[in-house]
């Protein structure tokens, strides 16, 4: 998995790079979901995933929200998903997994968007995103 | 904004000269010791990032616990104008009406003592705690759900979860007015419901303390403390409900700034003027989840009563469970303060800061009037917490001071040094008991990770903002 977290005084930070947006999309996605502990289910649902927004960060950040809130408020557990197609202002995405209230490793209480930049890396693409913890 | 630099006004105060875009300077109240902990950290840069912002009146203001938060520092105080000024959910934060709150005791250690364990193992069992605890004990339906919204501690004393004469030991009595259920969206409905009287995680906790040393016995006797004495601190805020409000109302901000033509430093100080609809409705939504608060920690308390009349035999009336006072973390309302000799009502964020009405106050209750409004300060698990009166010199700070002892560390960093050693045997070595839902919170918690809460309070007392009143020992306590 291409992230790595790193220190924030009082919540978590997370740096994620990936060759391509579609890619950093899914990289973020997969760290978002590994520090949870929310992945490992079985295959019962798919549920599409719509988001728009003002541009590629706030479209970022609304692809996690909308994660976080199927993960700690629905109680999705992932088995897997396909980012589709990233636009500047739109992410179409498919998740599956089950629902089920199997505990989770901790808290987040919102993805922000403190100091949000996608930026080029020498691996293609690179961001870092606070989580609220 | 590079090249920010600190200057030092006076022992206890630093300032951050105005540098372009910045529209106000900025004081961080700190001594040499908080000083050496302030060191690059980024949150010297978030203070100077809310000086940008529109309509701010006066300096913006950090509080000695600061520390790196998101958008506004966690310790930061910002005033702004009711005509031309804005407000910022990222100025209160996500956890909106994350707070705090003293029950006296009328219980001395020697009786508390040998019954901690069991007297835990009750709290614990009583409250749900922990990463997505919800309260299934606890059955109320949407239509419910809304007259807490609107009505906050007053549904509680409705519903007999708390009792009338405790409203006016709640900062706004328990109830912020202006709270508008139908600015709640409904996703932020449908995480709160479950949740209603739940501690949560991270740095929520129950504890109990015994108060080890009164730093001013006139006041401490206007509070009902003395030496000796049990109390219980209560640390918890809106859960997922205030969480999904600050969620919403950034994205609406976001487009309101570019409307607005509001430049934003950093994405997470989305605004709007505070005359726009758009902050009309986010005020309503961020006082309702304000009032979901009040009655989060409302239920708490009612929990616990019941854990001490159970394992005290004895209603909690005659153990002297009485609310000494509720304060407000993370929360943004119209307040009156003096700025340039005249008294003006300001729109005032506060995000990790805790009110401090000074004697006098004519918001504060009868009994306070005379004391200055107590503000409670936690320390982390090992160390003290203080109790602290609000002084003359609160004025300077808007009625303002600190909420904790502020992070020092990183949660990663706390967790390396937690792996080395034993942190729940280090605590049991001090004498104390701790019943913790996760191990990882409880390494992320660990002493180190924090300030020194003493350099934090004299830094506040020494400026004038505040008097200690007692010093706290804490003896167990629960986590999520």
């Amino acid at each position: 998995m291409s992230y790595r977290l790193i220190d924030h005084t009082a919540d978590i930070g997370i740096r994620v790079h990936a060759p391509d947006i579609a890619a950093l999309f899914h990289e973020a996605a997969a760290a978002l979901i590994d520090i949870l502990d929310a992945g490992g289910a079985q295959q019962e649902v798919s549920i599409d995933i719509n988001i728009d927004g003002l541009d590629l960060v706030d479209t970022l950040v609304r692809w996690l929200q909308e994660l976080l809130y199927l993960i700690q408020v629905r109680g999705l557990r992932v088995a897997g998903f396909v980012v589709h197609e990233v636009y500047e202002t739109a992410v179409t995405a498919v998740v599956y997994g089950r629902y089920t209230q199997t505990p989770l490793a901790m808290e987040i209480k919102a993805v922000t968007y403190h100091g949000l930049k996608i930026q080029k890396c020498a691996h293609g693409l690179e961001t870092t995103i606070i989580l609220d913890t | 904004m590079e090249g920010l630099a600190l200057k030092r006004i006076d022992p206890y105060r630093l300032e951050i000269s105005r540098k372009p875009p910045m529209r106000t300077w900025g004081i961080i109240y700190a001594n040499t010791a908080i000083e050496r902990m302030l060191g690059n950290d980024e949150a010297i840069k978030q203070l100077a990032n809310v000086a940008c912002l529109p309509g701010i009146v006066g300096p913006c203001l950090a509080m000695p616990d600061i520390h790196w938060g998101y958008g506004f520092p966690i310790g930061g105080v910002a005033a702004f104008s009711k005509s031309d000024g804005i407000v910022s959910p990222g100025g209160v934060g996500y956890d909106i009406n994350c707070g705090i709150r003293c029950l006296r005791t009328s219980l001395e250690q020697h009786d508390v003592t040998p019954k901690l364990k069991i007297l835990l193992a009750s709290l614990f069992s009583n409250i749900p705690a922990g990463v997505g605890a919800i309260n299934k004990n606890l059955k109320i339906n949407r239509k419910e759900l809304q007259r807490v919204l609107r009505t906050g501690s007053n549904w509680s004393v409705q519903r007999g979860f708390a009792s009338s004469d405790e409203m006016e030991a709640h900062e706004e009595l328990g109830c912020i007015e202006s709270a508008d259920p139908g600015y709640v969206s409904e996703k932020a409905i449908e995480r709160g419901l479950p949740q209603l009287g739940t501690l949560g995680s991270g740095n929520h906790f129950l504890e109990l303390d015994v108060v080890d040393l009164i730093g001013d016995e006139s006041l401490a006797k206007c509070f009902g403390l003395y030496k000796d004495q049990v109390l219980i601190l209560i640390h918890s805020g809106s859960r997922g409900l205030g969480h999904q409000v600050c969620d919403d109302y950034v994205h609406t901000m976001m487009s309101a700034a570019q409307r607005f033509g509001i430049e934003l430093p950093d994405r997470q100080l989305a605004c709007a003027p505070i005359t726009s609809k758009e902050a009309q409705a986010y005020l309503g939504a961020m006082s309702a989840a304000a009032n979901f608060a009040f009655v989060n920690r409302d239920l708490i308390t009612y929990y616990t009563r019941a854990s001490f009349e159970a394992i005290f035999r004895k209603s909690w009336e005659s153990l002297g469970l009485s609310l000494l006072y509720d304060c407000c973390h993370n929360i943004a309302k119209f307040e009156h303060i003096i700025w340039q000799d005249k008294r003006i009502e300001v729109c005032l964020h506060r995000k990790g800061a805790t009110r401090a009405l000074a004697p006098g106050d004519p918001r504060l209750p009868w009994r306070y009037k005379d004391t200055g409004q107590p503000v409670i300060v936690p320390g982390d698990m090992a160390r003290s917490s203080y109790i602290l009166a609000g002084a003359e010199g609160a004025h300077e700070t808007f009625f303002s001071a600190c909420h904790g002892a502020g992070r020092l560390l990183s949660r990663q960093q706390a967790k390396k040094i937690a792996r080395k050693k034993n942190p729940l045997e280090e605590l049991k070595r001090r004498h104390i008991q701790v019943i913790a839902a996760s191990r990882t919170t409880l390494a992320e918690e660990i002493p180190e990770a924090y300030k020194d809460v003493s350099e934090v309070v004299n830094t506040i007392c020494d400026a004038g903002i505040a008097k200690i009143v007692a010093r706290l020992r804490p003896i167990g306590m629960i986590k999520g």
